[in-house]
């Protein structure tokens, strides 16, 4: 966009963008070197000699898991639902839907937590993974809406002509052809499930229930606020992390801006 | 006759209107009594709960640190995003680079990232070690442990981690500009800033309205920064309706007090999404 005429303004460019991006890779540099004071790589190692350390991530995988799961399979139903089937008040529906995007997930804890203990699922997976799921399904039954409005009528008028139900027309065009918003949609899920604190916090108590998000805390106590090895831990658990970003940048990218822009 | 889309919209409306109604619901029942959590039988106050709350000094620090932090957040967001879509849709060299560094903390967890920052702003912490080493020595204080700059530290985190998300809408809205109109305005001989403001700003409107009703909720939602990183302190100088509310429900187990807390959030929430909503579509 900027243009630029010059070696020097090319330089120029160069140098401000650099300087620019110093504070973005800061906290991570220091981040990765306060892991590494004291006793070096020592720090990991002493992390990841703590028993039970692998059961924060399956954890966090089972309940990010289950929740793209539950919210694919409802999200594809419902707009496959809203876009392209007869609906006695559709807006009013939709709106329902639509109001849970503002909707603080804060609120919901005073009275999870009374049914959670009564029902006696307090502590398990479903407390987490319910909610978690209820907060993403609006913003993902928006976007895939929007994207199944925009499949031709006469490809769903053709296969009912030739005697397809809902079911057959749902499996053989919805499902292969929304494959693009499917993805922005598992990514925003899995996101939300993995980076999810607060009901985690709450509602998983035992130790070997809790998800990565409470490791810091969790090594705060067993090392006594030792600095760097919670560091160390901090580093280990935002390693998958990175890592699935970098292997699928594009697709994040996509997926993220795939609201924004039609 | 096209089948009713009844039983497909179903499945999504029992999880999500069905968990979601039945908590706020529930949450409003709450909110009229004194309930410690765990007694069976709470005695009802009716509104005092209500009343409590507005003459709560501490509510009205949260939703004054609220605004705050939208409008700062909001407003250096928008201009870093857009200020790295620009350089980065320019003759920049490495530019995948410069995108993965800046995206890369719209992925992390704030609860992972927070005893890093705990760490860079703490007195002796690297915060201060850089402005030592700069020259601006007499400018290193106590970043998280005072009241003045508390805030501005949850504030700096959010920047840190939302700048990412801000950036690439925007750079996908400018891959989307007609380049014609963008060379017509150089021949006619626009500057760069120029070009910025008369061009590329107005085009990309819609994102900057769907960042600013993002930033919003956002700033309602607030909850893990504060929380990690500050704990609402020092005396309350961070504190948002979300870590308030979780105080008042979970450690100190004033439950219908959080409850009535809640729903006043609540309120303000859809009133604030809303409002907009209508405001985006007037001008649209």
């Amino acid at each position: 966009m900027f243009e630029v005429r010059s070696r020097w303004q090319q330089v120029a460019l160069q140098v401000g963008i650099t300087l620019m991006v110093i504070p973005f890779v800061f906290p991570l540099f220091a981040m990765v070197q306060g892991s590494l004071a004291g006793d070096g790589w020592g720090n990991y190692s002493a992390v990841l000699a703590v028993p039970g350390l692998s059961r924060f991530f399956v954890n966090s995988v089972v309940i990010a898991a289950a929740c793209i799961a539950l919210v694919y399979v409802v999200t594809m139903l419902a707009a496959f639902g809203f876009a392209k089937l007869r609906l006695r008040g559709r807006e009013a529906w939709f709106w329902l839907l639509l109001a849970c995007l503002t909707l603080p997930e804060v609120v919901l804890l005073a009275p999870l937590f009374a049914t959670a203990i009564r029902f006696g699922f307090y502590d398990t997976y479903w407390a987490v993974i319910l909610p978690l799921a209820a907060l993403q399904v609006p913003f993902a039954v928006l976007l895939t809406r929007n994207f199944i409005a925009g499949i031709p009528h006469e490809l769903f008028e053709a296969a009912r002509v030739d005697g397809a139900g809902s079911a057959r027309a749902f499996y053989n065009i919805v499902v292969p052809l929304t494959r693009p918003i499917a993805a922005a949609v598992v990514i925003f899920t899995f996101i939300g499930a993995w980076n999810a604190y607060l009901m985690p916090l709450v509602f998983l108590q035992s130790a070997d229930m809790q998800t990565i998000t409470l490791v810091p805390q969790y090594f705060v106590g067993q090392f006594s606020n030792d600095q760097t090895k919670i560091l160390a831990s901090a580093v280990l658990t935002a390693i998958p992390e990175v890592v699935a970003y970098l292997c699928l940048q594009r697709l994040f990218e996509r997926g993220l801006s795939a609201g924004a822009i039609k | 006759m096209v089948p009713s889309g009844l039983p497909w919209i179903l499945p999504a409306l029992v999880l999500c209107v069905g968990l979601i109604y039945y908590c706020i619901g529930y949450t409003g029942i709450i909110s009229t009594q004194d309930w410690d959590g765990v007694s069976p039988d709470p005695p009802s106050v009716g509104a005092d709960n209500y009343a409590r709350i507005l003459d709560d000094p501490i509510f009205w620090k949260a939703i004054w640190h609220t605004v705050v932090f939208f409008v700062v957040t909001f407003v250096v967001q928008t201009a870093l995003g857009l200020l790295f879509a620009v350089l980065l849709h320019s003759k920049v060299k490495l530019g995948v680079l410069y995108k993965v560094i800046i995206f890369i903390p719209v992925v992390l967890a704030p609860s992972i990232m927070a005893p890093v920052f705990r760490r860079i702003f703490a007195p002796d912490g690297q915060f201060n070690w850089v402005l030592e080493h700069v020259g601006l020595g007499a400018l290193a204080q106590p970043w998280i442990g005072q009241e003045s700059t508390a805030l501005a530290v949850v504030m700096a985190i959010t920047v840190w981690q939302w700048t990412g998300l801000s950036f690439v809408l925007y750079f996908a809205a400018m891959s989307q500009l007609d380049h014609s109109m963008l060379e017509a305005a150089r021949m006619d001989g626009a500057s760069n800033l120029r070009t910025i403001t008369a061009i590329i700003w107005p085009s990309v409107r819609g994102t900057t309205l769907a960042m600013a009703t993002l930033g919003a909720i956002g700033a309602l939602k607030t909850f893990d920064v504060p929380q990690l990183v500050t704990g609402g302190g020092p005396n309350y100088a961070t504190e948002f309706l979300g870590t308030y509310i979780y105080r008042m429900t979970i450690p100190q187990a004033h439950v219908g007090y959080g409850a009535a807390l809640s729903v006043i959030l609540l309120v303000i929430a859809l009133a604030v999404g809303i409002l907009l909503q209508l405001r985006g579509r007037e001008r649209a």
